[in-house]
């Protein structure tokens, strides 16, 4: 960090205006938005105009007044009420809300651990001699960068319960809304679990060598080398980890989109999937960015209470 | 941990086994799935569900290429694949051009007013802003601009939200590189333009090479905006995944055509870059 000259601004000012156009106008917009009531109409209206001949005449009726026809006019109206907080008021108390809030809790405090331990528990199993550990490495990749909408039409093939791979088992895996809840999660365990894991296992191996060793020899224990060893050096890997897992967990919306539909009833519907379905399906424009608003408050609380910790990676 | 004793012992080679095999089965569960939708995608639609076993081809049923000939030859599976393609590839050069002069400005230069860190940080919290905050402003402008159902709109929004990627990794990348030979360079009397462009790029290559090809999957696999701003003319491959449910019931067989489709892009494109998956995963954060 020595150099000074202004090209320095040359370079870097081109991405902070894109990114400033592009996420900081709309989120102003969709604040703006949020104070108003939104009705989406179809307004129709007829005229009538005199009809004309070729040479632009109007044609006369036999009576001698001009001839009419008339023409409707479809037009699709946005009328916007200020309503100051009350999007956001009437969020607080909204049943489909709180069931959104629900889920989506449910579904953080459930995958984001188990992907974690798992992940980790994955990572000291390969971070050894292994048969071909390359090539299964490379096979726990392939989830993580499966299309998350065809990772989610995937698992409804496997989840079917009429037929499907596990339909032996007669459980009610999309049918019965825990087990729906409890699907939503598993594929994303799926999904997720090799990225903590591949993270872990590269954090794992940058340990030296002599660390463990000394350990050994200071006569630690398997355990001892994971609470005094291991775990301290891996500390800002999970925290990073963490903090990717919960970021994108809070945006929760392809898989359940694909699998369940958001269902049965709203037994899946993440808080992503509400605030979409109310403004793009529903078209409750305003609703749904206090609805997006009040998630991007969260995010940021949340973040904000990582970023402490890891400003210090990125110095 | 590892390799303590010298020379190995009949526990070793013992437990090397064990966890070898144990390493098999945890990687097998993991692929089962993907396997699962290729063995799907070669059924004929009467074994869908009488398939015995785990599917195999040959062995549990008669394997048949007819779903994958009928989903090509569809003219709605060509043009999302051709818009996927457009949309991805674009969006991977817009983020690039502008997200590397950027990484290189945080990584050489000094910044005043907001410092560097600060800079890098607000970079990266774009990444875990919640897209759905910015759907419905985004709808409406391009609606207004009447861009809704085009490619571009879909390559400006993608290239906004790989941009963040870009930048925070490329960054790590160029503070990694010794500085001495762009010094050289700024000594012998070329700019800095001439440095970033003659000495830094050649070098980084493959850096940004693999950092396209991670947000190249990014891209290609983004839903949310998709099915939002593409309803017919500029679908893409998820958004026309989301298609393979329609009123006559769940067609299995072209969805395991489709995911297998929308899947092989990213997942090959990730096993290219793959030695530089856990930086990008991690935004720079984690070296791999």
């Amino acid at each position: 960090m020595r150099w000074t000259g202004r090209v320095k601004f040359l370079f870097l000012l081109p991405a902070v205006i894109w990114v400033l156009a592009f996420t900081v106008f709309p989120l102003g917009y969709s604040l703006y938005l949020a104070f108003f009531n939104i009705e989406t109409k179809t307004e129709i209206t007829r005229e009538r105009v005199p009809v004309l001949d070729d040479a632009g005449n109007p044609v006369l009726t036999s009576s001698g007044r001009p001839r009419t026809r008339s023409i409707v006019h479809k037009e699709q109206k946005s009328i916007a009420t200020f309503i100051g907080f009350d999007n956001f008021e009437r969020a607080f108390s909204d049943n489909q809300v709180i069931s959104a809030v629900k889920v989506t809790a449910v579904f953080i405090l459930t995958a984001v651990p188990a992907e974690l331990i798992l992940g980790f528990c994955l990572a000291v199993l390969f971070n050894r001699r292994l048969f071909g550990r390359a090539a299964l490495r490379a096979i726990m990749i392939l989830p993580i960068f499966a299309t998350p909408i065809a990772v989610g039409y995937l698992f409804f093939t496997i989840f079917y319960e009429e037929g499907g791979p596990l339909g032996f088992t007669g459980i009610p895996f999309l049918s019965n809304p825990d087990w729906a809840l409890a699907s939503v999660v598993f594929v994303d365990v799926w999904q997720w679990t090799p990225f903590c894991f591949l993270v872990f296992l590269a954090a794992l191996q940058s340990v030296p060598d002599e660390l463990y060793e000394a350990a050994v020899v200071d006569g630690a224990s398997g355990w001892d080398m994971l609470r005094e060893v291991v775990l301290p050096i891996l500390q800002p890997t999970v925290i990073i980890v963490l903090l990717l897992r919960v970021a994108e967990a809070l945006k929760l919306f392809d898989v359940p989109f694909a699998l369940t539909g958001g269902g049965p009833g709203v037994a899946t519907q993440s808080y992503s999937f509400l605030s979409f379905r109310t403004g793009l399906r529903f078209f409750d424009l305003g609703y749904a960015s206090a609805m997006a608003y009040l998630l991007l408050i969260f995010t940021m609380i949340v973040v904000t209470f990582f970023f402490r910790k890891l400003r210090d990676t990125y110095a | 941990m590892r390799e303590l004793r010298v020379g190995r012992t009949k526990g070793d080679s013992l437990r090397y086994s064990i966890y070898s095999l144990i390493a098999i089965c945890v990687a097998l569960m993991f692929l089962f799935p993907i396997y699962w939708a290729f063995s799907t995608s070669l059924r004929n639609p009467l074994d869908t569900f009488t398939v015995s076993g785990i599917g195999i081809p040959w062995l549990n049923f008669e394997p048949t290429i007819d779903n994958w000939v009928t989903q090509i030859a569809s003219p709605e599976a060509r043009r999302a694949l051709t818009n996927s393609t457009v949309i991805a590839v674009g969006a991977s050069l817009v983020a690039l051009v502008l997200g590397a002069p950027a990484a290189y400005a945080l990584a050489r230069f000094e910044f005043r007013i907001i410092g560097n860190k600060d800079i890098t940080i607000w970079f990266l919290s774009q990444r875990v802003l919640p897209p759905v905050a910015t759907i419905i402003p985004f709808y409406l402008v391009f609606r207004f601009l009447g861009l809704l159902d085009t490619e571009l709109a879909l390559i400006l929004i993608n290239a906004t939200f790989i941009l963040p990627f870009v930048v925070v990794i490329l960054r790590q990348t160029f503070l990694d590189m010794p500085i001495e030979l762009e010094e050289a360079t700024l000594v012998d009397g070329g700019g800095y333009l001439t440095s970033f462009f003659h000495v830094v790029l050649p070098l980084a290559a493959p850096s940004i090479a693999a950092t396209g090809l991670i947000i190249f999957a990014f891209a290609w696999n983004e839903f949310l905006f998709a099915i939002t701003i593409s309803s017919r003319d500029a679908i893409t491959v998820p958004v026309h995944m989301a298609g393979a449910v329609d009123t006559r019931g769940v067609q299995f067989w072209f969805m395991g055509v489709r995911a297998m489709i929308a899947m092989i892009p990213p997942v090959l494109v990730a096993l290219l870059a793959q030695r530089y998956i856990v930086r990008g995963l991690t935004l720079g954060a984690v070296k791999g």
